[in-house]
């Protein structure tokens, strides 16, 4: 598995920056991907990003299959106007919990904001024999498979 | 957050001029609530749009209604009414169980005891459980005796217990049908009880308990009404008998054959005369499959009900694995697999009523739900001409067995690999974070159940959020399914077109009829799910000149057919469906475990039962991704006078469709393509294509590989793309396929007035002519092999 790049790296910097002028760029879209869109908000023509960054497609990649339990997600708050970042629980019945007060007025610049905290919260190492625990003898829905 | 406190449902998705349709609505703290019906036009928020557009229906029901709590009673179960013989001095009950969670998170919803075989209450009576720590337990009144070790998850077991009134003597046995080597020997428990056995008034039930007798709103909406049921049981539950004294070890694994009359001459039921002197029930699950009856082969007929249709069909503890359609071998499918998170019909009380007026015009409509405190909340239904009486010569068929499909679907909550097939971080809407804690609403077949095993039911008797306009899905970021195809509705209003609507569901049951009063017939975005009759009656309607307009993608994939137990409530109330094996599947079903409860049929993908999705209407799925959606170019197939009406007033050069409200394109989410060796007829055009255009998020589908590797995205394999097609029909008909299911959320940008929409009017005004279409010229008649389309050898390639 490819690691996550350590805080302070200039590998880290790179990859921060790139999300950052792809998610720019998105905004107005109805969707969203980590690619540059040549014109803002329009995608005829897209590049960067996933695309041409490889270790920040494999790092998504590696955020992106995280276990629902404790995942980051977005939840709009008011049609069109708020999004707020929340957690899943993991457990069946119990709904998302918000992690903070924050509001966002934009729905393409909340994923920038769960990039960096997944960058902060996910160990380099994730996913290697040191992190071996009795989950992986089973396959449920929280692998990052359906 | 919103706690939904206003939500509500119809009883039926489609009403003819002159009936009477009937809303239920929860309304959970205001007094009252406001309801219009009103006309549904457009239902996407997205400011870059022409926003959310609902039109008053003068003279429609308008007016204040009293609220009411109303709750659902949710979870699947059995019951039997009470009777002299359920009520013993002593007993043995006995059955074979496969839990599929027996031990919960303390947080989890329904954490706690999971009924059996009960017939107690209130410290009263006798049954079999599973208690809060996944053990086996024994209930007698107040008393509980129970196993040491818990059930094992997702193995069959076999547990009996016996209770005998004299001496109080009560066992307990567990016995597991696999021991693994390190598993420890599990012995019967004894207890003597104090007793006598105090009989609880209340029925018996399967999967579930009696926890009150009331009138509550929970109470209300519960079958028998009045009788609340909780602990209900997740999994299978095979065979359950009663005798009504204490059996040994040895009569109880003879009586696990059940009544078996008829073994001789006679014709009594009990296995032994002994036997048949104390047996009070011996349920066989493997009876009336296909009904929500239970089947008591015992001397008393104790037949019972199930509610909230658990799913039937599946493999028994007895299943050989030499048999996989349980119609040939019922006796190895006399499993019923519970949920407590299984729901048929809500059950609630009528809020209020609307007779359409005998002139309605045909169109989506809605009761638009609004309180004082901004709650708010629509319930989408569908006008539809009776047959015979249509009102225009277009119409749309409205995917409603889809929509059904995707009812309150928990995708973006619970799976792990959600996020990857998005490829962003997924945005959940009021509905969803709603729904995430109320499991009673039920889940999508998209879903699994809350004890992770797919959801193969879904019924329309209860809200359905994702049903609603103002809802972007998170597959999108924009809308999906209903408020997608309000694209096109939008588009048909702006542009000026009268059309007729019809549902899934009328064409499931009136076939042609409901389709051949119209020169020309619409689909909606992404029409995935369908019954067998309502594929046969396109192809009779295109084969008879019909003019068939495939507005998306990843149509035509999925089996579906309705459960016939159902058909006192309406039509089309509960859609099954069996993920198997092959196609886009978040869940999988288990071996032996294809075929239809209420059918029968072989389910899995109408590609793996010889009906290829591409016959329908020129071309099939071959690829999805959720991210962004990108553009069509003209092929030189366009400029064929077959087709090239089609593209009056757009330039062979123009970007086609580099804009829209689904993913920024009109090629998007899902994509279909032209392929002669699957379906699409040999003299097919591609008109159109966007290949080479998507993103890595794109994959190509699975069951069009044999072999896991590399170079199957958006940005390197040929398939990954969206053909745009037109073939001719015999009679004068013809299909043509737009093959995305984005490529509606382009019809209403720029107020409709765009390149896509051109091209779509251009078609829908040659397809709603009267009479056949013109015919193409003699020189296009040619005999055409499928595998006449060789690419050029190295055509692309320099050297």
């Amino acid at each position: 598995m490819i690691s996550i790049p350590a805080k302070g790296t200039l590998e880290r910097d790179a990859l921060i920056a790139e999300h950052r002028r792809c998610v720019d760029s998105m905004k107005g879209v109805a969707g969203f991907s980590v690619l540059y869109c040549a014109t803002p908000g329009d995608t005829t023509d897209v590049s960067g990003g996933i695309h041409e960054f490889p270790v920040l497609r494999r790092v998504l990649l590696r955020m992106r299959g995280e276990s629902p339990a404790g995942k980051l997600v977005v939840v709009c708050t008011k049609i069109e106007e708020q999004w707020r970042i929340a957690r899943l629980s993991g457990v069946r019945g119990v709904p998302p919990t918000f992690v903070n007060d924050v509001v966002y007025d934009n729905e393409q610049e909340i994923q920038h904001d769960i990039f960096l905290m997944r960058l902060d919260e996910l160990p380099a190492d994730a996913g290697m024999p040191e992190h071996f625990h009795d989950g992986w003898k089973r396959k449920d829905d929280n692998w990052p498979i359906t | 957050m919103s706690t939904m406190r206003l939500a509500g449902y119809a009883d039926k998705f489609s009403v003819h001029p002159g009936e009477t349709i009937k809303f239920f609505v929860n309304c959970d703290g205001p007094e009252n609530f406001d309801a219009d019906i009103v006309q549904m036009i457009h239902g996407d928020t997205n400011p870059r749009g022409p926003g959310f557009i609902e039109k008053e229906v003068p003279g429609a029901f308008k007016g204040t209604v009293t609220g009411a709590r109303q709750m659902i009673h949710g979870g699947s179960y059995g019951f039997v009414n009470d009777a002299k013989a359920l009520n013993p001095e002593s007993f043995t009950l006995q059955c074979w169980v496969w839990p599929t969670a027996p031990k919960t998170h303390p947080r989890y919803w329904k954490h706690g005891p999971q009924g059996l075989v009960t017939k107690w209450s209130g410290d009263q009576g006798y049954g079999l459980f599973i208690n809060e720590r996944g053990c086996a337990e024994l209930r007698i009144n107040g008393e509980k005796l129970t196993t040491e070790l818990p059930l094992r998850d997702h193995a069959w077991h076999f547990l009996a217990a016996t209770f005998d009134a004299a001496t109080g003597a009560a066992v307990l046995y567990h016995e597991p049908q696999v021991m693994y080597a390190l598993d420890p020997v599990i012995a019967p428990v004894t207890r003597t009880l104090s007793g006598p056995l105090i009989n609880a008034p209340v029925p018996l039930a399967f999967a579930a308990y009696v926890e009150a007798l009331d009138d509550g709103a929970l109470a209300r909406s519960s079958m028998p009404a009045g009788v609340v049921f909780a602990g209900k049981y997740n999994g299978k539950l095979d065979s359950p008998r009663l005798c009504n004294r204490a059996l040994t070890r040895l009569e109880i694994e003879t009586m696990k054959q059940g009544a078996q009359p008829g073994l001789t001459e006679r014709r009594n039921s009990g296995p032994t005369s002994d036997l048949a002197k104390c047996l009070v029930g011996a349920w066989e699950f493997s009876e009336g499959i296909n009904t929500l009856m239970l089947k008591d082969c015992g001397p008393y007929r104790l037949d019972g009900r199930l509610v909230n249709c658990p799913t039937r069909a599946l493999t028994g503890y007895n299943w050989d694995g030499t048999v996989f359609d349980w119609t040939k071998a019922p006796t190895q499918y006399g499993a019923i697999h519970f949920h407590d998170d299984d729901v048929d019909d809500a059950r609630w009380e009528v809020s209020f009523e609307w007779q359409v007026p005998v002139d309605a015009k045909s169109r989506f409509y809605a009761a638009k739900l609004t309180t004082s405190d901004n709650d708010e909340d629509y319930i989408p239904f569908w006008v539809v001409p009776e047959l015979g009486k249509q009102q225009s010569k277009i119409a749309v068929m409205v995917p409603t067995i889809s929509y059904m499909a995707y009812a309150n679907e928990h995708v973006a909550s619970n799976a792990g690999g959600a996020e990857l097939f998005v490829y962003r971080v997924p945005i959940m809407q009021h509905q969803n974070m709603f729904l995430a804690e109320h499991r009673e609403y039920g889940g999508s077949i998209y879903d699994t159940h809350t004890d992770g095993s797919g959801i193969c039911l879904s019924s329309r008797l209860r809200p359905i959020l994702s049903i609603r306009p103002k809802y972007d899905h998170f597959l999108a970021q924009a809308p999906w399914q209903y408020p997608a195809d309000l694209h096109l509705v939008y588009w048909l209003e702006t542009m000026g077109y009268d059309y007729d609507v019809f549902t899934d569901e009328d064409v499931s049951y009136e076939g042609l009829a409901r389709l051949e009063p119209y020169n020309v017939v619409i689909t909606g975005s992404h029409p995935e799910h369908n019954t067998g009759t309502q594929l046969e009656a396109l192809h009779n309607y295109t084969e008879r000149g019909g003019r068939l307009m495939y507005m998306g993608a990843d149509g035509w994939y999925w089996v579906h057919s309705y459960h016939p137990g159902y058909e006192d409530l309406g039509r089309g109330v509960v859609t099954e469906m069996r993920r198997c094996e092959s196609g886009i599947r978040t869940w999988r079903a288990d071996p032996g475990e294809y075929y239809h409860q209420g059918t029968g049929e072989l389910g899995g993908m109408w590609r793996f039962r010889g009906r290829y999705l591409h016959s329908v209407a020129g071309t099939g799925m071959s690829s999805e991704g959720f991210d962004i959606s990108s553009w069509y170019s003209r092929t030189p197939d366009s400029n064929d006078p077959r087709v090239s009406w089609a593209f009056e007033g757009i330039d062979y050069d123009e970007k086609l469709g580099n804009f829209g409200l689904v993913g920024g394109g009109a090629a998007g989410l899902e994509l279909d393509i032209v392929d002669t060796m699957l379906g699409s007829p040999p003299h097919t055009l591609t008109v159109a294509t966007s290949a080479g255009r998507h993103t890595e998020a794109y994959l190509l589908v699975m069951e069009d590989f044999g072999f896991n590797q590399q170079g199957t995205d958006g940005t390197s394999h040929p398939r990954v793309r969206s053909d745009i097609a037109f073939h001719e029909t015999p009679n004068g008909g013809a299909c043509f396929a737009f093959s995305s299911i984005a490529f509606c959320g382009s019809l209403p940008w720029n107020n409709g007035d765009n390149n896509v929409s051109r091209l779509v009017k251009n078609v829908l005004d040659r397809f709603s002519m009267d009479g056949p279409l013109p015919a193409p010229s003699p020189d296009a008649v040619q005999y055409r092999g499928r595998a006449d389309y060789d690419a050029p050898e190295d055509r692309h390639r320099r050297r």
